[in-house]
């Protein structure tokens, strides 16, 4: 009796573990946007598709990590949503399947590999961002200029994300250094160090943060922004005089996937005007023209900047960043 | 006519060998048939990650050790978590110490209460902690502008509470049960004599239970230095290693750094393993009795009544309070910043599918853990054969081994072909399998030792086989085991976020990672209300399982998930 139990309940379990497994057109992606930005992707590619998309929420920086390590028996069929330097890195190894999608047709080339190794669904940037409420009670002004932040006055009270997780991060990165040269673009970040309160996991972050009051300001990326602000959180944003940096959201195919095909008409949707307008929505500056909703009609101020090399630049300026800013902490 | 009764006979003979040779080597073949699994399941990810860290791109090196050490961070990082787990386990320990004796020893009206809110949060997620000292305790929480504090919630003071008050429920459970399966007699005879309550600790009550702190004692170093929920929320810029090698694999894919900080956290945790094994060595204080018995309620003297009152309110009163804030933030958008009360957490069901994913994988990683278990203990305890005490220690050092450790050893051993697993529900099903063994096969070998072998003897000279044998005699005596093995590893399997963290892919989501994402993202309403989800699934999930084991009578294991 007792001994059946066991063996009944066993089987019973096993039973369990394979139903769930029925087939339907589904694929696997490594998704880098939002945790509620890829709910929304998800939700378009079913509606329109029938595709049901699997996926786990990864910042850009995680997701270039796991694709190095997984090549070449990749765990996913595509990554929709990752940074310029992973699906650079993606086409020089040859990682991605390319295919050029009819969809895509008449997109700036800006937003697609001509050999159709990547596709980039919208631009995203960084933006500074205040807590309403806390800065009034400090009496504390939004500042107007990146180098205002290496007022004291700010000390530990900004946060912004840590490049070495987060692909925003690396993005603020190049950019500073792109606006300030090198040589001064690193002593800018370790000024910017000391008034940095610590560096967050993931690129977003810092929006929440800043918005429960938990600190006056923080560098955070623009594409949970406006849902912030909606939601309530006592936020105000703006983008300094200098300007801002931008990056691509890339799609991609990965390479070793059996679903080819139901990979392609996933590339295909997304080069339509509607996602276009998905993603404009959201705040992205999208390859197919749609009216933004976060920055509206006049486009924000964008740095100079040289992505190619931003991708080659990043394992060393990781290196330099903890070398640099690491070693001083208290 | 002759030849055929010739060749039948053959065929019987023939057939008797291999009966014969299987009824007396069965225990060898399972023997090596465990071995085998410990090699593969445990071993070897342990060892690719030893590998990994000394074995460059070009060859054998020791620069990364080098360089871990030559860094002022690496060793500030070492020396935190360090210190994270002493003051963590030695908290820990007088904390669940006092509420085990007050649930065993004290006042009956208090012993359900008390005992029900010490083991909640075994199955909360441990982060949850952190999140609600942020609302409660942060730079702009609740209590914090309510008297205008100025305090450092971000840091390590910020780390310890939270991991103190995560790991309570754990030293409480296995303490409790070591003060359970302690005999009262010894206690109120001396009560009797007119001993007093301090005396009878001193000089009965804690030495007797030396082994089962010790054990608690290491459980909950080697967790508490190897969960990384709370230290990657609240420690701002203080280093841990946990947090830290994390980001060397998910942030930079450096598996050679990563492998080091793994193999670095390992050291502390083996050399207190052998520790621990050595100070224990023929300490074993064997249940008198057999029975787990509750005390009678003596009269405590004010001495001993004060402190106890005091650390057991200050701890279920904080344990209450941190999910009374989880409960709170669940049902509002954004507790503390629009105070609106909704229900949308609740509907948000993109968790719903992760839920059922840990559950699924939970199962299926206790079924088979449990299994496992038994028969380790088992071939452990009646087997004769080289190498006995090897799997021994193998099967039991799941208790030394850090979470991140296995989960990195997993991603290592198992991506590539022909052992490709990854990507797939079964790697993290098996992950948990072997990291939650030690608890099972342990409970396993203390069943069994309570039986005699001249009974499984007695049935075999009665002819029955071994198999018969196994499953008539062995097996019942066993099921208690089989059950706690069931329900620890159902229960840590399902909260454990340290080591599968490493190893979720898409499709393959667990609640525990989601719920984490959520957190550290600023998701603090869907984070909350997923766990409370999480929590009345899993405790509906135990009452079945409770329900289902007391149906068949089986139930007297469930009193004790630790021996």
């Amino acid at each position: 009796m007792k001994g059946k139990f066991i063996s009944v309940a066993v089987a019973a379990i096993f039973c369990v573990a394979l139903v769930g497994s029925v087939a339907a057109e589904e694929i696997n992606a490594y998704m880098g946007t939002s945790p509620d930005n890829n709910a929304k992707i998800v939700q378009f590619i079913k509606a329109k598709t029938g595709i049901t998309v699997n996926q786990s929420f990864q910042s850009f920086g995680e997701i270039e990590a796991r694709v190095k390590a997984e090549a070449p028996n990749f765990n996913a069929d595509m990554i929709i949503g990752c940074g310029s330097s992973t699906g650079f890195m993606a086409k020089k190894n040859g990682w991605a399947v390319p295919y050029v999608s009819p969809a895509w047709n008449g997109v700036p080339d800006v937003f697609l590999d001509p050999q159709g190794n990547w596709y980039n669904i919208g631009n995203f940037s960084f933006v500074l961002v205040s807590n309403k409420d806390r800065l009034a009670r400090a009496g504390l002004t939004m500042p107007k200029s990146w180098k205002d932040l290496l007022d004291p006055k700010w000390k530990g009270e900004i946060v912004m994300p840590s490049p070495l997780s987060s692909g925003t991060a690396n993005m603020m990165r190049f950019s500073f250094l792109a606006l300030y040269g090198d040589a001064e673009g690193w002593k800018f970040l370790e000024a910017l160090d000391k008034n940095i309160h610590h560096y967050t996991r993931s690129g977003n972050a810092p929006t929440d943060l800043v918005g429960r009051g938990e600190f006056i300001l923080g560098i955070t990326s623009d594409e949970n922004v406006k849902k912030r602000v909606d939601d309530g959180y006592p936020l105000v944003w703006s983008i300094p005089i200098e300007g801002t940096g931008y990056d691509g959201t890339f799609v991609l195919i990965l390479k070793g996937t059996k679903k080819l095909e139901t990979c392609k008409k996933i590339i295909d949707l997304l080069g339509t005007p509607e996602f276009s307008a998905v993603m404009a929505e959201i705040g992205y500056m999208t390859p197919r023209p749609a009216e933004n909703k976060l920055y509206g009609k006049t486009l924000p101020k964008y740095i100079k900047l040289d992505l190619d090399k931003a991708a080659d630049d990043k394992p060393k300026n990781n290196d330099i960043w903890k070398a640099k800013l690491r070693s001083t902490f208290e | 006519m002759a030849p055929a009764e010739l060749s039948l006979k053959l065929k019987a003979g023939s057939g008797n060998r291999v009966k014969d040779f299987l009824n007396a080597n069965l225990v060898n073949i399972l023997a090596a048939l465990l071995f085998f699994l410990l090699a593969l399941f445990l071993l070897y990810p342990i060892i690719a990650v030893l590998v990994k860290s000394i074995r460059g791109p070009s060859g054998f090196t020791l620069e990364y050790y080098r360089t871990f050490f030559a860094k002022n961070y690496y060793y500030r990082s070492l020396f935190n978590t360090l210190l994270l787990g002493a003051i963590n386990t030695v908290v820990c320990l007088v904390i669940g110490f006092c509420l085990a004796y007050m649930t065993t020893r004290g006042p009956y009206p208090l012993r359900k209460p008390l005992k029900v809110i010490s083991l909640v949060p075994l199955i909360a997620p441990p982060y949850l902690f952190a999140l609600s000292l942020i609302i409660l305790f942060g730079r702009n929480g609740l209590v914090t502008r309510m008297f205008d504090l100025h305090w450092q919630l971000y840091g390590f003071a910020g780390v310890v509470i939270s991991q103190t008050l995560a790991f309570i429920p754990l030293a409480y459970m296995m303490l409790e049960n070591t003060l359970m399966s302690l005999n009262p007699n010894l206690e109120e005879s001396a009560y009797d004599m007119g001993a007093s309550e301090a005396t009878i600790l001193r000089t009965i009550t804690i030495p007797l239970m030396a082994p089962g702190l010790l054990k608690a004692a290491l459980l909950i170093f080697v967790m508490t230095i190897a969960e990384f929920g709370n230290a990657a929320i609240l420690a701002g810029r203080t280093p841990f290693l946990a947090p830290d090698t994390y980001t060397m694999i998910t942030g930079e894919s450096d598996f050679n750094m990563g492998s080091v900080l793994s193999v670095v956290l390992i050291a502390p945790c083996i050399i207190i393993f052998f520790v621990h094994n050595y100070l224990l060595e023929g300490k074993k204080f064997t249940t008198i009795g057999g029975k787990p018995v509750a005390s009678e309620p003596r009269k405590i003297t004010p001495v001993i009544k004060v402190p106890l009152i005091i650390v057991t309110t200050a701890a279920t009163g904080a344990i209450l309070i941190c999910f009374a804030v989880v409960l709170a933030a669940s049902f509002y958008k954004i507790l503390g910043v629009t105070d609106k009360f909704i229900l949308a957490n609740y509907l948000d069901f993109t968790s719903n599918q992760a839920i059922a994913n840990s559950i699924r994988v939970s199962f299926i990683a206790a079924a088979i853990g449990a299994v496992i278990g038994v028969l380790l203990a088992y071939v452990i305890v009646r087997g004769k054969f080289f190498g006995r005490s090897f799997i021994e220690m193998a099967s039991l050092s799941g208790f030394a081994l850090p979470g991140t450790v296995l989960g990195i050893g997993y991603l290592l051993a198992f991506s590539a072909e022909p052992l490709k697993l990854t990507g797939g529900i079964m790697i993290l099903a098996l992950n948990c399998v072997f990291r939650f063994l030690a608890v099972g096969v342990e409970a396993g070998i203390s069943k069994l030792h309570q039986i005699n072998i001249e009974i499984e003897e007695a049935s075999a000279d009665l002819g029955a086989s071994f198999l018969t044998t196994f499953y008539r005699i062995v097996l019942p005596i066993m099921f208690p085991a089989f059950i706690a093995g069931f329900i620890y590893t159902f229960m840590t399997a399902i909260v454990s976020l340290s080591a599968v963290v490493f190893l979720v892919s898409p499709g393959f989501q667990l609640a525990a990672v989601k719920i984490f994402d959520a957190a550290v993202y600023g998701e603090i309403g869907i984070a909350s209300a997923t766990t409370i989800k999480l929590i009345l699934i899993v405790m509906l999930c135990l009452a079945v399982l409770n329900y289902v084991t007391k149906k068949t009578r089986l139930g007297s294991g469930l009193k004790q998930p630790v021996a």
